[in-house]
């Protein structure tokens, strides 16, 4: 076992990273807080909240965004969707793909095409409930990517299958150990990755006591976290807190939930 | 254990080592460990020939003596220190970065150890020979906002392309493989010109894939890491930064509770990686965000860190600076 080491330099990195488009939340002021225009590829992003704050219907518009053709500097690529806690919703899902494919289809003025079976066939879906049928889909991964043109993966959620059946530092290090795995397939690939969390009440923590599930540790993997949040008035705006990114300083960003999908608020 | 063939003496010849090894011989240490009575029937070298043998591997394998003086002028004539381009931060590691030895930048997770060794990388290449090694363990290394830093400083577009030139990152996932990286560092079978630091963002994120496993492997992996970058630190002439977390866990204080009082939480923190490696590096610093009411000259967008030295070679310990942390990067 001797691999060959790529030591790349930072021009190089440079000229991919400055090339790669990324996958757009649909919400324009989300996209500017990120910094990248979107959801990165080749990085992990983990989306926070209470339930009802939105992480679900941000991933179904992400795997419907996959799907933007190459003319409207999309990826024209499929999406993988791990559901790990029975969230998907198929209806929820076609009707924020076919306000997708039509404002795609306005924007290149191509004839409206209402039927959208051939786009539905670009969504993958996988249920891994419990944490032998997650680490089974796991470790098959590199083989479901290698087969079809996969540009996003979706796990939702990342703390479900950790919930019992395994103690919290044989936690940490299956959590490592897969996330290393799969973000070497991510970065090779060129797909991004997104997962959402739950969120946990720790009492005596200094910076308040709800914090992401999964512990400290978990919280330094990720490469982006962006926390959501709805209101309590319902006349409120929804927020999108970024935590934490490498390339963006912390900011927040108002967005709308519609029946076209996230959209930005007036 | 190294093989005896790795000796490379004139009365070990090939035939000798083959009449060993087919004695069950084949390591130094089981040579040094036989009769030499024995080995002289075996090898049907006579007895002086075998104690040569043995003086010679002695002579190789144990280590040099020197004096004060000649240490001192060593230490006078070398670079002890890299210049990380931050003032204050300079001043309280005493010169900078320590060239031979390792040091951690420890922190909660968004404190900013990232954006604070993105800042060291450019500081170091720019307008100097310095070439870096940035090994990624988590896909964080992002050369736009290297690129952006650099703009910030306000260098011009051939300036960006040379620093740029100069960060070498490589993107590691397990712990096998940073040690394999080291190996070939050290066997110079990967060579990088003009290397000045390696930093490494992080190693926690190899070292917890082995949490909770029964075995060792961890430790072992560990141990085999730290020893390599102690003899790339001395023999190279380079510094090792290596990024380690902090987690945090509480402590509800009972005797409070007991007298009636409302409970009281402590907030204990805690550097990672376990027992062994919280000797290990020769200087730490640690970093936490300030929440303060009106950040002093900062973008809206920015914050403040302070950096505290709490171990380190010199005298004066817990010695503190304030940085900021913002768009244009750190300072």
């Amino acid at each position: 076992m001797s691999p060959e080491f790529k030591i790349f330099n930072a021009t190089e990195l440079w000229q991919k990273e400055t090339s790669l488009p990324s996958i757009p939340t649909f919400s324009q002021k989300l996209d500017y807080i990120l910094g990248s225009d979107g959801i990165p590829l080749g990085s992990l992003t983990e989306l926070l909240g209470l339930p009802g704050t939105g992480k679900t219907q941000m991933c179904l518009q992400l795997c419907a965004a996959v799907q933007i053709p190459k003319a409207l500097g999309g990826l024209n690529a499929e999406a993988l969707f791990i559901d790990t806690n029975t969230n998907f919703v198929l209806d929820r899902f076609k009707e924020i793909l076919s306000a997708c494919l039509l404002k795609c289809q306005k924007l290149l003025n191509l004839p409206i095409n209402a039927n959208n079976e051939e786009a539905l066939k670009k969504l993958h879906y996988v249920n891994a409930f419990g944490l032998e049928k997650f680490c089974a889909l796991m470790h098959q991964l590199p083989k479901l990517i290698e087969e079809n043109n996969i540009r996003l993966i979706v796990i939702d959620s990342i703390a479900f299958p950790f919930k019992e059946g395994i103690s919290a530092k044989q936690r940490t290090g299956l959590l490592f150990r897969q996330m290393a795995e799969l973000q070497r397939l991510a970065v090779e690939k060129q797909i991004a990755v997104v997962l959402t969390n739950e969120m946990s009440t720790r009492l005596g923590l200094s910076s308040g006591t709800v914090v992401g599930s999964l512990g400290d540790a978990w919280a330094h993997r990720c490469n982006i976290r962006l926390l959501l949040s709805a209101p309590d008035d319902p006349c409120g705006d929804r927020l999108a807190l970024l935590l934490k990114s490498n390339i963006a300083p912390e900011a927040v960003a108002p967005f709308k939930i519609t029946k076209e999908g996230i959209r930005d608020v007036n | 254990m190294q093989k005896l063939t790795s000796l490379d003496h004139t009365l070990l010849t090939k035939s000798v080592i083959k009449t060993l090894a087919y004695n069950n011989i084949t390591t130094v240490f089981e040579f040094l460990q036989q009769d030499a009575e024995k080995l002289s029937t075996l090898t049907k070298l006579n007895l002086c020939q075998i104690l040569d043998i043995r003086n010679n591997i002695f002579t190789k394998y144990s280590a040099p003596l020197v004096d004060g003086l000649f240490l001192l002028s060593k230490s006078a004539t070398k670079k002890r220190y890299i210049d990380i381009g931050i003032e204050s931060l300079n001043v309280v590691l005493g010169g900078g970065i320590p060239v031979g030895y390792i040091t951690e930048l420890c922190g909660l997770a968004g404190s900013g150890k990232t954006q604070l060794g993105f800042q060291l990388v450019v500081n170091c290449v720019r307008e100097t020979e310095n070439t870096i090694l940035f090994i990624d363990t988590k896909g964080d290394f992002d050369a736009v906002r290297i690129q952006k830093i650099l703009d910030n400083l306000g260098c011009s577009h051939q300036e960006m392309a040379r620093a740029l030139f100069k960060i070498k990152i490589v993107q590691i996932w397990t712990m096998e493989e940073l040690i394999e990286l080291f190996k070939k560092l050290k066997n110079k079978s990967v060579n990088i010109e003009n290397l000045a630091m390696i930093i490494i963002d992080s190693l926690p994120c190899l070292m917890f894939q082995h949490f909770g496993d029964d075995n060792k492997i961890g430790l072992t992996y560990m141990n085999i890491f730290v020893n390599y970058c102690r003899y790339l630190c001395k023999n190279h002439d380079i510094g090792v930064l290596c990024i380690n977390i902090q987690t945090r866990w509480v402590e509800q204080d009972i005797t409070d509770y007991i007298d009636g009082k409302d409970q009281t939480y402590v907030e204990k923190q805690n550097r990672c990686l376990g027992k062994y490696w919280q000797h290990i590096p020769a200087v730490i610093i640690l970093i936490e965000r300030l929440k303060l009411d009106k950040p002093i000259n900062v973008r809206n967008d920015g914050f403040h860190v302070k950096a505290t030295v709490v171990r380190s070679n010199e005298i004066k310990l817990e010695q503190h600076c304030i940085l900021t942390v913002d768009s244009l990067g750190v300072r």
